[in-house]
């Protein structure tokens, strides 16, 4: 009942139609390896440029030590000179983030006496960043307390020695370029796909496929498989970029990345489908694109930890076919595929696809009857 | 010609008429921020918990069982039992575990003889999320393992006592909702304008509406009004969601707040307009507000990515993006109590990004005008 010829002229008619303005192939291949740069670069998994205060011209030498320690360390920058106003409202008007404020009398002299306390304020209006500095401050200040002070440091009985896996020295650009390709390809699949049949239903050609000798198999067939062909495509480009400009390794193999991308591509095709079959119109369909889009972004696990969601939120973020195909690009680009691990997450995206094919297909018939 | 009202204002209505004759995109203009913020709301927690974490105790002593139990007591991790350290690191491999704790035979011997004794900790570093919070929790774990198993307890010579200013119990949901408001604010307004007047092109209206004495500045401000006031009853929802169900502190003052509203969504609508007078076609307009609005919203704003911690060049860069100076104003407002002229910088930021773009749009609607 699906004939060949038939999907040809589809496919050609739909490639054409896809790349016919100049500006679209630029979107199409161009924007996203900008984009994966862009991305790449720019984003830190970790806390830097920390505008640190202490109090200036200072005779406290052990509190001047610690700062200046501090601004050697690259996290943190020296605040700009501010003597005359108080830490809280420098913090409150946000010109510093952080301010370390010894106890009266100077550490010197309170170190003398036993024990002293070290005040340390940070803006915790980011939360993850106020972590960090906390603990930033606290290392930096236990090594010149040792310093300082001709102490030996007491080897502690019991030691960790910790070795992180896969990413030993927490590269930046291994955890966050295969989160921003995933989120790339998945915005082409499913605008592209979600736009074209609304596009077609807008103008009214919709009608006229109806109206031809076309089984609805080969209308969903002949309008998803272009899409999944042409979203493929960038595939290549954007590994490329990762594993040439930020050295992300590619420790798995080559065969199953694209396999898993296959899978999850038609699966993104699948849900642009289906949001096509909702919409009258283009705009409806962006919205609806957007619906998706924004939240299967948060849900990729790329934001925040999935971890420790409540179980009605977990199980919405099973159904994002984004955290399967992070978790897949993980997998396989930085431990080097764990093939049931794999397998499990293909076959879910694989059944996501079928599934929301086979409902468009529905949703279909009813409108061609 | 000048600037006349009553132009700008028939478009404004044709523009209503048509939202109205379509609630669809009202619901979902009005209904998406506030789903999405309860969802996320609920959802976003960065203090990770109940990591898996395997354990393989080659020592089964008493002093190893200590141990695995200070890592099961600490609420952070929940003990998977592996029977070899080979298969610790399986288990991390296939995803099943986040870590894997080794403890060597002989651990509690040494311990006794005062020796200091090494056990091993394997960290997943293929997931940014759980891998920093888990390093910052080792160190603590440590401690208290030292203390309990050893009676090693070493005076601290500087006891830093911290204060975490305006959110002191560290809740992440004060830092992300409103964060989150402003990255969903900031996509939603570009979509909702940026097919309008690609719309028109295709649909062939746009021949009409040329036809017409009607100014761009008219055309742009009738298109822009009925929309900003749809953003802005959406924002009025989402505060009042996340002050009562969330209970998130709202420290200064309404009216800057609102005034920041009001400006950072006029520029989003504005950025909306300019896509789609520059592309003409609702697909393009579509992938490049998406390439413009949603990924720089979530990634480059400093929504969960501190914008200081971008290289120079990108901190830069980021000036550009509405949301980056938004995002600024609505936390301080609700967080700091931040007054208007602490937010001088932002608010100065936004006006002139707006301008240009309502200058630009002006601009390059003027050029489609003339044949």
């Amino acid at each position: 009942m699906i004939s060949l010829p038939l999907l040809r002229g589809f496919f050609r008619k739909e490639f054409k139609q896809a790349v016919r303005d100049p500006r679209m192939k630029f979107v199409l291949f161009i924007a996203p390896i900008i984009q994966l740069i862009l991305f790449g670069v720019a984003i830190s998994a970790d806390v830097k440029n920390i505008r640190l205060w202490a109090e200036p011209d200072s005779k406290d030498y052990v509190l001047r030590h610690i700062y200046e320690h501090s601004i050697a360390s690259q996290w943190f920058l020296p605040a700009v000179d501010n003597r005359n106003i108080e830490p809280f409202e420098l913090l409150r008007s946000g010109k510093i983030d952080a301010a370390l404020i010894s106890p009266p009398g100077g550490l010197n002299r309170a170190l003398g006496r036993g024990t002293a306390d070290l005040q340390l304020l940070i803006d915790a209006t980011n939360v993850i960043q106020a972590q960090s500095v906390e603990l930033y401050i606290k290392d930096i200040t236990a090594s010149v307390v040792a310093q300082d002070l001709k102490l030996q440091p007491q080897n502690p009985p019991i030691n960790f020695s910790m070795r992180v896996l896969f990413n030993p020295y927490l590269q930046t650009a291994y955890f966050m370029v295969p989160g921003v390709m995933c989120m790339l390809m998945c915005i082409v699949s499913v605008v592209l796909t979600s736009m074209s049949i609304t596009r077609e239903k807008e103008r009214g050609t919709f009608e006229m496929l109806i109206s031809a000798p076309i089984s609805a198999t080969e209308v969903i067939l002949g309008k998803t498989i272009p899409y999944v062909i042409i979203s493929m495509c960038d595939m290549p480009l954007i590994l490329a970029a990762a594993v040439f400009l930020f050295g992300v390794p590619l420790r798995g193999s080559l065969l199953i990345l694209m396999l898993a991308s296959l899978a999850f591509v038609c699966s993104t095709v699948a849900i642009g489908t289906l949001i096509s079959t909702f919409a009258k119109n283009q705009q409806q369909a962006m919205l609806g694109g957007f619906l998706f889009l924004f939240p299967a972004n948060m849900f990729s696990g790329l934001m925040f930890p999935l971890e420790n969601m409540p179980m009605v939120m977990k199980w919405l973020s099973y159904l994002d076919p984004l955290s399967h195909y992070l978790a897949l690009l993980r997998n396989i680009m930085l431990k080097g595929n764990e093939i049931h691990f794999i397998a499990f997450h293909i076959g879910v995206l694989i059944l996501m696809a079928i599934g929301f094919v086979y409902i468009s297909f529905k949703r279909f018939r009813t409108t061609l009857q | 010609m000048s600037f006349v009202w009553s132009r700008a204002k028939a478009i404004a209505q044709k523009e209503i008429y048509h939202v109205i004759r379509d609630p669809f995109a009202l619901a979902l203009s009005i209904g998406l921020p506030i789903f999405l913020v309860i969802v996320f709301g609920f959802a976003i927690e960065f203090n990770v918990k109940n990591i898996h974490l395997a354990v393989h105790d080659a020592d089964q002593t008493q002093a190893s069982r200590g141990l695995i139990d200070i890592f099961g007591k600490s609420e952070y991790f929940i003990i998977d039992k592996v029977t070899s350290p080979e298969k610790a690191q399986q288990a991390i491999m296939s995803n099943n575990d986040r870590a894997a704790l080794i403890i060597p035979g002989g651990f509690e011997k040494l311990l006794f003889t005062g020796k200091s004794s090494q056990v091993q900790l394997l960290l997943d570093g293929s997931d940014n999320s759980t891998v920093v919070p888990i390093l910052s929790y080792l160190e603590s774990i440590q401690k208290m393992a030292n203390k309990q198993l050893a009676n090693f307890n070493p005076s601290e010579n500087i006891d830093i006592k911290t204060r975490f200013l305006f959110n002191a119990e560290l809740n992440s949901r004060w830092f992300v909702i409103p964060g989150l408001t402003v990255a969903i604010m900031a996509i939603l307004s570009v979509l909702l304008t940026a097919l309008t007047v690609a719309q028109e092109w295709e649909n062939g209206s746009m021949e009409l509406l040329l036809s017409t004495p009607v100014q761009p500045l008219e055309v742009i401000v009738g298109k822009l009004v009925p929309y900003a006031f749809f953003c802005l009853v959406a924002v009025v929802f989402v505060y009042i969601i996340s002050r009562t169900v969330f209970g998130i502190p709202f420290r200064g003052n309404i009216f800057v707040f609102g005034l920041g509203c009001v400006l950072f969504l006029v520029t989003c609508l504005v950025q909306g307009l300019l896509i789609s007078i520059l592309t003409r076609s609702q697909s393009l307009a579509y992938q490049i507000a998406n390439m413009t609005g949603l990924l720089p919203a979530q990634l480059l704003s400093g929504f969960i990515f501190p914008v200081e911690s971008m290289p120079k060049f990108f901190q830069y860069f980021t000036m550009l993006l509405p949301a980056r100076w938004f995002m600024v104003i609505a936390r301080e407002s609700y967080l700091k109590g931040s007054t208007f002229f602490d937010l001088g910088i932002p608010f100065l930021a936004l006006g002139t990004l707006c301008w240009f773009m309502i200058f630009f749009a002006v601009k390059k609607f003027k050029k489609d005008l003339e044949p």
